[in-house]
Parts: structure tokens; sequence; C-alpha cells
């Protein structure tokens, strides 16, 4: 079974079209040239979909790397 | 002045350096005609702040809060596919109506008009062309919603031959704004609906920019413009595709639609720029419904 990182590596290779991504904790969008504003937020919806979970605009706007995104994911998958 | 874009630049890092990154990128390369343009303009703005006993900090506070704004409705464009609002009475209430969110809308757009790549573009094609179109004879010249002021100084610089400069705006703080930053006795301002303007009104030019996307209808401000230039007179409008703002009602998905509305209401389009407002390829604009900056010189379809 995937773990949180492996499938969200999945939904950014799909989503921003580029099958080179390897994400790490570390990843932010200065590593990602098609990680910008617009493609964040489609990103977003993407994993809400795949996560079957819900971020606030406020959650949406802040995360500065993908280790913030893979907390909050599991946070909110873990909790319900 | 590029030490006042500089300044801006420096001023947005210190409180978001994320955005000031993106802003550093996006102006890469610019000209000296963008740092002479953006220095007349912001040295009016930093005089009428003066006037008003503000500082570039306050202008600054409100412009990044105009860039909260503009992520938040975003977030609410890209999961509906609609702009927030709907009537014009919803955002009466939520912005023209409340003085605080009329103020730090109208200072964000102040300083957007020159950190925003798209927004030089629309004002660079307009001075480019302006001479062309509008005549180097007297004429009348007509603003409809002068929002901060730019394009009225700058019709003032190019139109010399020009005998009359007139703005009309509905909104008494927006008139107010401009009226500050133009600061110029030539202009003659009214507060009062455009549709409150006769038939015998006629203008050798008008230019209305980011209006139509504010209306309801935008269909019958084109066809009174379209009166009002009659056989012989140009505009210059402009409207922006895909754009979310708190005060934005009417969504044009594609620049086609925007055409197509021309047409409807008598106007032919005589020459047309359209800018991406990200400097991304066409597919991942389109994809990810990037705003889109449109602007065209029109006239009447009789003509």
């Amino acid at each position: 079974m995937m773990n949180t990182l492996e499938k969200l590596n999945e939904i950014f290779i799909e989503e921003l079209e580029n099958p080179a991504i390897k994400l790490t904790e570390a990843t932010t969008a200065n590593d990602i040239e098609e990680w910008d504003s617009l493609a964040h937020i489609q990103l977003v919806f993407t994993i809400e979909k795949a996560f079957n979970i819900r971020f606030t605009n406020q959650e949406i706007t802040s995360f500065k790397s993908v280790g913030e995104l893979v907390k909050s994911i599991n946070n909110k998958v873990n909790n319900g | 002045m590029d030490n006042y874009i500089q300044l801006l630049l420096e001023k947005i890092e210190a409180k978001n350096p994320e955005h000031a990154a993106k802003l550093r990128k996006n102006l890469e390369g610019m000209d000296s005609t963008y740092f002479e343009m953006a220095g007349r303009f912001y040295s009016n703005y930093d005089a009428y702040l003066q006037r008003e006993a503000q500082t570039l900090d306050f202008g600054i506070s409100r412009y990044l809060k105009l860039c909260a704004d503009m992520t938040d409705e975003r977030i609410k464009f890209m999961a509906t596919g609609k702009y927030s609002s709907t009537s014009f009475e919803e955002v009466e209430k939520r912005v023209y109506g409340n003085t605080d969110t009329m103020t730090y809308h109208m200072h964000g757009l102040v300083l957007g008009q020159f950190l925003w790549f798209e927004q030089y573009e629309r004002i660079k094609f307009f001075c480019d062309r302006i001479q062309h179109y509008a005549g180097d004879k007297p004429g009348k010249y007509l603003e409809i919603g002068g929002g901060h002021g730019l394009y009225m100084m700058e019709a003032l610089r190019h139109l010399t031959a020009y005998n009359r400069f007139d703005l009309v705006d509905i909104s008494e703080s927006s008139l107010q704004l401009a009226k500050g930053i133009i600061n110029d006795p030539r202009v003659n301002y009214y507060l009062k609906n455009i549709f409150d303007f006769t038939e015998s009104d006629k203008y050798d030019f008008i230019t209305m920019g980011e209006v139509l996307e504010h209306l309801e209808d935008p269909l019958q401000i084109l066809k009174k413009i379209a009166t009002l230039i009659g056989d012989t007179g140009r505009a210059y409008l402009t409207t922006p595709v895909n754009s979310p703002m708190i005060d934005h009602i009417y969504l044009f998905n594609h620049e086609q639609e925007i055409r197509d509305l021309f047409r409807e209401a008598g106007l032919e389009i005589v020459e047309e720029k359209v800018v991406i407002s990200e400097k991304i390829p066409e597919s991942r604009a389109r994809k990810y419904k990037a705003p889109i900056m449109y602007a065209a010189f029109v006239k009447s379809i009789t003509q």
C-alpha cells in the first residue's frame, strides 16, 4: 500500500504533467517549475478528492513544503 | 524612479517574500518606458498620499490585503467555476458601500498597476496606439470609470490637441482617488451614471477600462458607447477573462465571448491585445483558467 508521500507523488506527476517529479518532504514550489500558485489550487483540490478530506482556504495558502502537506493530510485522514 | 519599484518590492518582500519573488520574476527585463511611466504615476500617487497624510506603508498593506482577497476569490472560483458575487446589489453592499473595503481595494489596485506585468501591457498598448486612433486634432475625450486615474493621465499627455477631457464614475470614492492622483485642472469630473448622458453627448474618443466585469448586463453599456462615439469616434475597451475578484460579477470564460459581445453591441474591433497574466504556456493558462487581459480599440460597425 502506498504511503501519503508516494500517493502525493503520483498526483503531482499527473496534475503537473511532469513524470520526472520525485517528491521528498523537503520539496517546495521553488523546486518544481510547474508548481505555481494557479497549479497549487488545482493540486489541492485533486488531493482533497484523492484522500477524501477538505482544507480551509487558509490551509490551502499556508503549505510551504510537501512535508507540511503530508503532515496535514495524515492529521485529517487519521482524525476523520 | 525605478527606485520606487524597487522600494515597493522591498517593502512587499518584508511582509510576503513569496509574493515579492513572483513579482520580481514577472518584472524581469522591463524596458525604460515601463520605469518612466511607473515613475510618473507613482510620483502622483506619492504626492496624493502625502496630501492625505498617509505613507507608502499604508498603500503596501492595502495591496497585500487585496492580494489575499484575490487568492480567496480564486480558490472559490476554481471550486465552483463562477465568480462569488452575482449581482450589483451584492457588490454594492460588500464593496462599493463599504468605505474600508473600497479604500484598500482601490489603493491595492494603484500599486498593482505596475507590479502586475499584464496591467502594464494594457496601458502600454493604449499609449502606443491612442494618437493613431484618437487623432491629432481638437476633440472630446471621455473616460468611463476612471479607476486610479492612470489612463486619464496618459490621455492628457498624448492627446495634446484635444480640448475637453471628461471623467465619469458612479463611485464617489473612486472619483476622489482618480481626482487626487490625476491632479490636473483640465479634467472635468462627473459623479453620475453613464446612462444619464444624452444622445447629443458625442465623444471623439472613449476609454473604459475594467468596467464590463463589474456589471450584470455589460451589453447595455457597450451599446451606449456605440451611441456616444457615433459614426466617427473610437473607443478603447478592456476587460479580463477568468479574473475572480470581490467586485467582479460578469464572467468572461474566453476572450471570444468579449468579441461576440462587442459585435452584438454594434462595435467592430480594429485592433486588440490579449495577454495571459502569468508567464506560462497558453495550454497551462487555459487548464488552470489563468486570468487573461483583453484590450481592444473599437469603432461603430456602421462606420
